[in-house]
């Protein structure tokens, strides 16, 4: 994929999110360009996971705008589903569903939102296992696979879509250590094909490798958003430096 | 005869004699239960997936959320009257209310089928509800995230989950159906309990053909509720995949071709 001539794909312009009372975001501006891999760092409780489902609009935005294109999506007119299609996801929690096999999965989206024939659904659904070292699972059953498994197919599931945009909401998080690697690897691969990703992360040593660019969330608000240089290595907000300051040596 | 016979011998007599009575008694008992259980199920899921249909404010116009509220009150009276009643009186009511209030003419196996099916139907909505609740809300994310609607959501991924579910509630209500269609008797329905009380009636042996008429009833059930452990199991998949060591996932699946898993 070509990373020239930038492309905006998506625009998130005073996005605003709350609770009832409890504000979640408070005044959230940044933009993708096409090839980009964003981190998205942050103390738990920032409002990190709750901007990205809002992106993919499994939350409501309270305020603002986001712009897909030049289409906002937070008009109410909007053909939701058509746009998710576009708009990968890969969850903290894999949600892989649990009554089909690994095939099926990486398999449904193709047949039922995008109206393809089921063999080339296949052939795309195996090209993706492949491509994250599940091919032999291809008949085992979500709950039969490990975590860093179930991760791999889910990632295998939502490029099978073939999304314009990826967005990882802490997809190593609720893997045991040993797994991390292998779900790393996989997403590392991904970023140096190209292809344009948003990922929600802890994993410090890996945003910073990976990364274009380096959001970091506090409160609600982008503190501090850069290269992976300057946000790591020269951070300005004493907010970022303290935060980072917990990392070091990591 | 039959006032000298001792306990075993009159059995033997009741079966000799009204073998046939019973057996067409039980197949009728049977075939009521099967076949209202089934309809209840069918009302169950459509009353079910329609409590469970997610209302978004901005998105939805305000007639669609409307009528949505109207059809789940309608649904929710509906749920209340019939677990709230008892069965025979039901049965009596339809029965007999249709005929003179609405001019309704039914049956008695229609009575007997819409009774026991919108009975059935009350306790399955619950269940089914119960069912899609309690499958993980990530399923229903997940599949959001991939572009489907809520119809498709429901359809490839959240029912055929509830359905296993709610497998051992639609087996309790089979079991329940099979015993008390008994009460449909107060309608003539000659299903096994009637026989039962015809035959005890006429020949004196009320605790005879109670024996009979327990072990029948205890077969029949005892049979429903292993049919659906069967069916259970079955859609679980193999148990001892589970337990298998990720590693040799791969090395089984060639054993067994990968198609057993389907």
């Amino acid at each position: 994929m070509n990373t020239e001539g930038k492309t905006e794909i998506l625009r998130v312009s005073h996005l605003e999110k709350s609770f009832g009372s409890h504000v979640v975001l408070k005044d959230i501006n940044f933009a993708v360009e096409a090839g980009d891999v964003i981190s998205v760092i942050g103390a738990s409780g920032s409002g990190k996971s709750t901007m990205l489902r809002c992106i993919n609009l499994l939350e409501t935005p309270t305020g603002g705008q986001i712009f897909y294109h030049d289409e906002d999506i937070t008009d109410p007119k909007l053909n939701v589903p058509a746009y998710r299609s576009r708009v990968g996801m890969v969850f903290q929690n894999f949600n892989l569903f649990y009554n089909m096999d690994v095939l099926e999965n990486c398999m449904t989206g193709q047949v039922k939102v995008l109206r393809k024939d089921k063999k080339s659904a296949q052939e795309k659904a195996m090209h993706f296992l492949k491509k994250v070292g599940m091919e032999p699972y291809i008949h085992a059953r979500p709950r039969q696979l490990s975590g860093g498994q179930k991760q791999r197919v889910a990632i295998a599931r939502a490029l099978a879509m073939e999304p314009e945009l990826l967005l990882f909401d802490e997809p190593t998080s609720a893997l045991d250590p040993q797994m991390v690697g292998e779900v790393l690897d996989v997403m590392t691969d991904l970023a140096r094909e190209g292809l344009t990703m948003v990922i929600v992360t802890h994993e410090m040593a890996f945003a910073k490798d990976i990364s274009k660019r380096v959001i970091f969330m506090a409160d609600g608000l982008i503190e501090e958003e850069g290269t992976p240089k300057q946000i790591f290595e020269a951070p300005q907000s004493a907010v970022t430096k303290e935060f980072l300051s917990r990392f070091r040596g990591v | 005869m039959i006032s000298e016979m001792n306990f075993w011998e009159r059995i033997v007599y009741l079966l000799q004699q009204y073998g046939v009575s019973y057996l067409k008694g039980a197949g009728t008992t049977l075939v009521i239960a099967v076949v209202s259980t089934f309809i209840g199920c069918i009302i169950g899921f459509v009353a079910g997936i329609i409590q469970t249909i997610p209302v978004d404010k901005r998105r939805d116009s305000l007639a669609k959320r409307g009528l949505l509220k109207a059809v789940q009150t309608v649904f929710s009276i509906y749920v209340e009257v019939f677990r709230g009643t008892p069965m025979i009186v039901q049965a009596v009511f339809i029965y007999y209310g249709l005929s003179q209030m609405c001019h309704i003419q039914l049956g008695m196996w229609q009575a007997a089928f819409l009774v026991v099916s919108i009975n059935t139907g009350a306790y399955m909505a619950e269940s089914v509800r119960g069912g899609i609740i309690s499958v993980d809300p990530g399923q229903m994310e997940g599949a959001k995230a991939i572009g489907m609607t809520h119809v498709q959501a429901m359809m490839t991924v959240i029912l055929p989950q509830a359905f296993r579910n709610i497998l051992p509630q639609i087996g309790n209500n089979l079991i329940i159906n099979i015993k008390d269609t008994s009460v449909l008797s107060i309608i003539s329905i000659v299903d096994l309990f009637f026989v039962h009380k015809s035959v005890a009636g006429a020949m004196y042996t009320y605790f005879e053909s109670a024996t009979i008429v327990m072990i029948m009833y205890l077969i029949m059930t005892v049979c429903a509720s292993g049919l659906l452990r069967l069916w259970e199991k079955r859609m679980d998949g193999d148990a001892a995949y589970e337990l298998a060591d990720p590693m040799d996932i791969g090395n089984q699946m060639n054993k067994k071709g990968g198609e057993k898993l389907r």
